[in-house]
């Protein structure tokens, strides 16, 4: 028995000996039963316990016996077996296995939001088959529902493959050479034709930095035109503007540490807890380890994040204005005013004329409670309590985003709420500090710091300052003169422009205006006129099918390159896989098309990290400063927040306090170097009228905005398979109106504007204000901004969508 | 008459003895019973109680038996003794036991016995703690056994993987041989949240979680992906955890 042991050699340890053992103790069971032969016991006396020469029974059949001796050993043998066994490495056995096995887990960030995620990537055979937040970056781990579906959005359906060139009115498939070349012509022709503003590049603050700021000197310093802008201007436009007017430097100050350390969270204009969900779990860990956090939400919308504040101020779109002169007046009125900021640090203005403080006080007199709170359309106690509470609490965050920004008053809310904590003195401590939430992963890093907009050029320079475009055309070593003296078109105006005619050819990466521009219908026809080379990783979009030439591009972790979140962080996203079908990187794309239009000795950085070399060398002239964020620093820490200047410091957490902001210098409280008498400025704005005013005709107000599980245009993530079942295509509309309007659950109503209309579903909702409708933007099929108002703000250029003038009513069949 | 006398005698004491022996032990029990450690699960110092008593009194009752009362006892007693000693009082003991561990192993303070669970222990009664581990137990949501609470595949009603796992666990930290820091591996199984979650008017309404709810019951997606950390990352660990 013991020698029928066979050897499998394509089982595994414990399948070749379980087996084995099995048979054994089943002998051995056999073999203790009554009649197996023994040895008899004598016992002396009459202590044993049966008859002498008695056995149990009196069965003598040979078995397979074993004695006690024997049986002994087999089981000590097969318990010790049994021990070492395990740990041979039949895995499945002595450890519990994951359900998504991965080869190799790398180290990169989430595809999707600003707040720019840590996430480990799991690769198995050239393919990203899981993720999972990244334990010691910012995140701890988390990751919202997005983030997960990192790890399907590369396979989706609708990738584009190869490069198409449209022939006689159809997209039809064409090879690189091809396509590339027939971009080059057209662009050559055009500025030979009719100068180098007839033609235009339109980002994204989704491509890596390396790819903006190859674009950004291509065409600035290369072609010579600015007409370079990007889909931040959609977006975050009002907040840089914000804060370059306050600070004199774009920029949030403080960081994402700060939500650590707060006792009260302002959080204005933004649906943390959809958009910026990590963020919002970061703040909510501080309200359960601290109960007594107050969080106050001020929101039209009674959002999910507005369902878990202690006070929520329902204001009216558009009018935030009001509601912090109020807030600055109550600040005033009760003393809470810091007067060392106001004496030392700050200066006061209102349009071009210098201000005092004592006009500050006089400007927001007019806005006492009981007026912003008719205006806001609120009470005014929660004015004079959100006041209290934000000036008393000992560290203060505010948090927003496109609330404010997409405003026609976006610039002048962004820095109300700045100035609220400059007068407040909540500035500079943990915890107490303005932090606009960006909601791009690479608006910051790509497009806001490199100067990739039409007005602006690397660092925080201006394309209008004469020593600006002097320092850049000697740092990108091009003659003088070379970079235009006129800022180029802005988003709305360059698509007016191509719809005019002005601009000939565009060249858009990885954005959707098509779906994206406000008051769509009007830009739409545009782009049939122009020549439009549109590179994206999927197709068809919104722009794709008005592109002349479609470049498929790789995406996320199928190329390398750097981005930069909201808390200044910049860090690197790893080529984990192969790009599917021909695409290839932005990067790649545009250094061909350098080449191919005559400018390949400029564009000389031609791989990401010597274009991240180049990049960051010129930053050492700005206070922008990240030269001592090296490559190799970035492939082995999770992200470093400039300023760096230098290799071996740590990163700065928070700006323009002297001592740990490299770029600050003097022994004060605060030095707000981006201004030339160091002292930051409060501006004196006021509250103005809605545009788009209220009618009969268009009674109600539009409001648009995101939910959680999908990303802008959902180009990808619509195709992701978990997300089928989320249709975002529904117009939240208060029962009063739908009431008034004969409107029932899920009727297909019509949305008016002066522009143009929607069809959307309605879905009945005490999330909204009665007089007020919100929608989603994510859906292609039921585009929105065809009824968006496409009115910007003055100074940031960033249109409006968060309000406009609709009627809504049912449809009928 | 002093033989008869004196075996009267000796028996009288020998039944004394037994029934001291016997009092005293149940008297322990009480007195384990009544301990105020088992306010929490009142049955567990009970059956630790008994499967010490018999433990002990198997072994009382076999050495007494066998050599010292075999021969002033009747062949019927010493066999029922022998079926007492041999297999009632063992088996009772190795029930009770084998209960105690089962059971008691669900109780923190029996996770809580080893020194390298020490940051989380510390971490889950910490009131100022946000991790999941903190917030379930602070705020009573878990009445009691809130290690239990989530880590379900334990007791005697558990899986046969979770006592591979506490087989697994007891081997390397006595060997000293576990990796530090620890970290769960393979996949936590969803079970464990959606137990007390799913279902719930919250859960069901988040949209998330419907568009998620395929991928969390085959755990391809694990809750705390979202909703962690569970119990403080490595780096945030405080107190022994020292090899």
């Amino acid at each position: 028995m013991f020698t029928d042991f066979m050897l499998h050699s394509n089982r595994c340890f414990i399948q070749n000996l379980f087996p084995y053992l099995m048979r054994c103790v089943h002998s051995l069971l056999f073999a203790l039963q009554p009649g197996s032969k023994r040895k008899k016991i004598e016992l002396p006396g009459n202590g044993f316990p049966y008859k002498e020469g008695e056995v149990m029974a009196d069965k003598d059949e040979k078995s397979e016996g074993l004695t006690r001796r024997d049986a002994l050993r087999v089981l000590g043998v097969s318990a010790g077996i049994a021990m070492i066994a395990p740990l041979s490495g039949c895995g499945g056995v002595w450890e519990r296995q994951p359900v998504i096995p991965v080869d190799a887990w790398h180290k990169g960030v989430c595809r999707f939001c600003g707040t720019g995620c840590g996430m480990m990537i799991g690769v198995t055979d050239n393919k990203v088959v899981d993720v999972k937040g990244d334990e010691y970056a910012h995140n701890r781990g988390r990751l919202c529902i997005k983030g997960l579906m990192n790890r399907e959005i590369l396979y989706g359906e609708g990738r584009a493959l190869y490069p198409m060139i449209r022939k006689n009115g159809k997209l039809e498939r064409a090879t690189w050479d091809e396509a590339m070349d027939l971009v080059a012509t057209r662009f050559r022709e055009a500025i030979d034709e009719y100068g180098p503003d007839s033609v235009a590049f339109y980002g994204s603050g989704q491509l890596y930095t390396q790819e903006s700021y190859t674009a950004n000197k291509l065409f600035k310093a290369g072609i010579g035109t600015n007409n370079m802008d990007g889909n931040p201007r959609l977006c975050m436009a009002s907040a840089v503007t914000g804060y370059t007017s306050s600070f004199g430097k774009d920029e949030p100050a403080g960081c994402y540490e700060d939500m650590d350390y707060s006792d009260c969270f302002f959080i204005t204009g933004s649906n943390t807890l959809e958009c910026h969900p990590i963020l919002w779990e970061r703040m909510l860990d501080r309200k359960r380890s601290h109960p007594e956090t107050r969080i106050i939400v001020v929101d039209p919308r009674r959002t999910f994040t507005a369902m878990h504040a202690d006070l929520h101020l329902p204001i009216y779109p558009g009018t935030d204005v009001a509601l912090y002169n109020s807030m600055m007046n109550e600040f005033i009125e009760n003393g809470f005013i810091d007067r060392d900021m106001v004496e030392n640090y700050l200066s006061f203005q209102e349009g071009k004329q210098k201000r005092t403080f004592e006009d500050l006080k006089k400007h927001v007199a007019q806005y006492p409670a009981e007026r912003a709170a008719k205006i806001c359309g609120i009470s005014p106690r929660d004015i004079q309590e959100a006041a209290f509470t934000f000036a008393s609490s000992k560290a203060t965050l505010s948090i927003w985003t496109m609330g404010l920004n997409q405003q026609v008053q976006g610039t002048a809310s962004n820095r109300g709420v700045v100035a609220m904590h400059l007068l407040t003195g909540h500035f500079g401590r943990p915890g107490a500090t303005p932090f606009s939430l960006t909601g791009q992963p690479n608006a910051c890093g790509g497009v806001r710091d490199t100067g990739s907009l039409s007005h602006a050029l690397p660092g925080g320079r201006l394309v209008a300052n004469a020593t600006h475009r002097e320092e850049m055309e000697d740092l990108w070593k091009v003659p003088r003169g070379r970079i235009g003296p006129k800022p180029g078109y802005h988003a709305v105006a360059l698509f007016e422009a191509i719809a005019k005619g002005d601009v000939k050819c565009c060249l858009v990466m990885c954005t959707n205006p098509g779906q994206t521009l406000p008051n769509s219908n009007l830009y739409r026809k545009g782009m049939e006129k122009g020549f439009m080379v549109v590179a994206d990783s999927f197709h068809p979009t919104e722009t794709t099918i008005f592109a002349d030439v479609v470049l498929p591009a790789a995406m996320w972790v199928e190329k390398e390159g750097v981005k930069g979140n909201a808390e200044r962080r910049y860090h690197l996203y790893p080529k984990v896989v192969d790009p599917p079908g021909e695409a290839r990187s932005d990067l790649d794309i545009l250094v061909d098309f350098a080449e191919r239009i005559g400018h390949g000795d400029l564009i000389t950085a031609k791989t990401p990290k010597d274009v991240w070399d180049e990049w960051r060398h010129i930053s050492a002239h700005s206070k922008y400063n990240f030269e001592g964020i090296t490559y190799e620093r970035l492939q082995k820490e999770r992200g470093i927040l400039w300023p760096c200047p230098t290799e071996d410091h740590p990163g700065t957490k928070r700006r323009y306090i002297p001592g740990e902001d490299p770029m600050a210098h003097g022994g004060g409280r605060f030095d707000f170097y981006g201004k030339p008498d160091g002292r930051a400025t409060v501006w004196l704005d006021s509250h103005e009228e809605p545009v788009d005013p209220y009618t009969d005709e268009f009674p109600l107000i539009f409001n648009t905005g995101r939910i959680l599980e999908h990303w802008h245009t959902m180009t990808i993530t619509g195709p992701v398979p978990e997300l089928q079942s989320i249709h975002p295509d529904y117009l939240e509309i208060h029962p009063h109106d739908a009431h008034h309007f004969n409107i029932r659950e899920g009727d297909q109503v019509i949305v008016r504007s002066r522009r143009g209309e929607v069809e959307l579903r309605a879905k009945l909702s005490l999330v909204v204000r009665p007089g007020m409708v919100f929608a989603t933007m994510h859906s292609a099929k039921h585009l929105v901004n065809q009824v968006t108002h496409d009115v910007y703000d003055p100074f940031s250029k960033q249109p409006a969508y968060k309000r406009c003038a609709v009627s809504v009513r049912k449809k009928t069949v | 008459m002093v033989m008869r006398n004196i075996r009267h005698i000796r028996r009288a004491w020998m039944r004394l003895g037994l029934t001291w022996t016997w009092m005293s032990l149940f008297g322990s029990n009480l007195a384990f019973a009544t301990e105020g450690n088992t306010n929490i699960v009142p049955g567990i110092g009970l059956l630790r109680g008994i499967g010490i008593a018999s433990a002990l009194g198997g072994i009382i009752v076999l050495i007494l038996v066998h050599f010292v009362y075999r021969k002033r006892l009747s062949r019927g007693t010493y066999h029922w003794l022998l079926l007492l000693g041999l297999f009632v009082l063992p088996i009772t003991a190795t029930l009770s036991s084998m209960a105690t561990v089962m059971e008691g192993t669900k109780r923190v303070e029996a996770c809580a016995s080893c020194h390298v669970m020490d940051p989380f222990v510390n971490d889950l009664k910490n009131p100022a703690s946000p991790t999941l581990a903190a917030r379930h137990y602070k705020n009573k949501w878990i009445a009691k056994d809130q290690c239990y609470g989530c880590h379900i595949s334990y007791g005697a009603t558990g899986t046969i993987a979770g006592k591979r796992d506490g087989f697994r666990h007891w081997l390397y930290y006595v060997t000293g041989t576990y990796s530090d820091p620890i970290k769960f591996v393979g996949s936590y199984s969803n079970s464990n949240c959606l137990y007390c979650h799913e279902g719930t008017r919250i859960w069901e309404r988040i949209k998330s979680h419907n568009a998620l709810r395929a991928d969390l019951e085959q755990d391809l997606v694990a809750c705390i992906r979202c909703h962690g950390p569970p119990h403080p990352l490595p780096q945030e660990r405080t107190g022994s955890a020292m090899k």
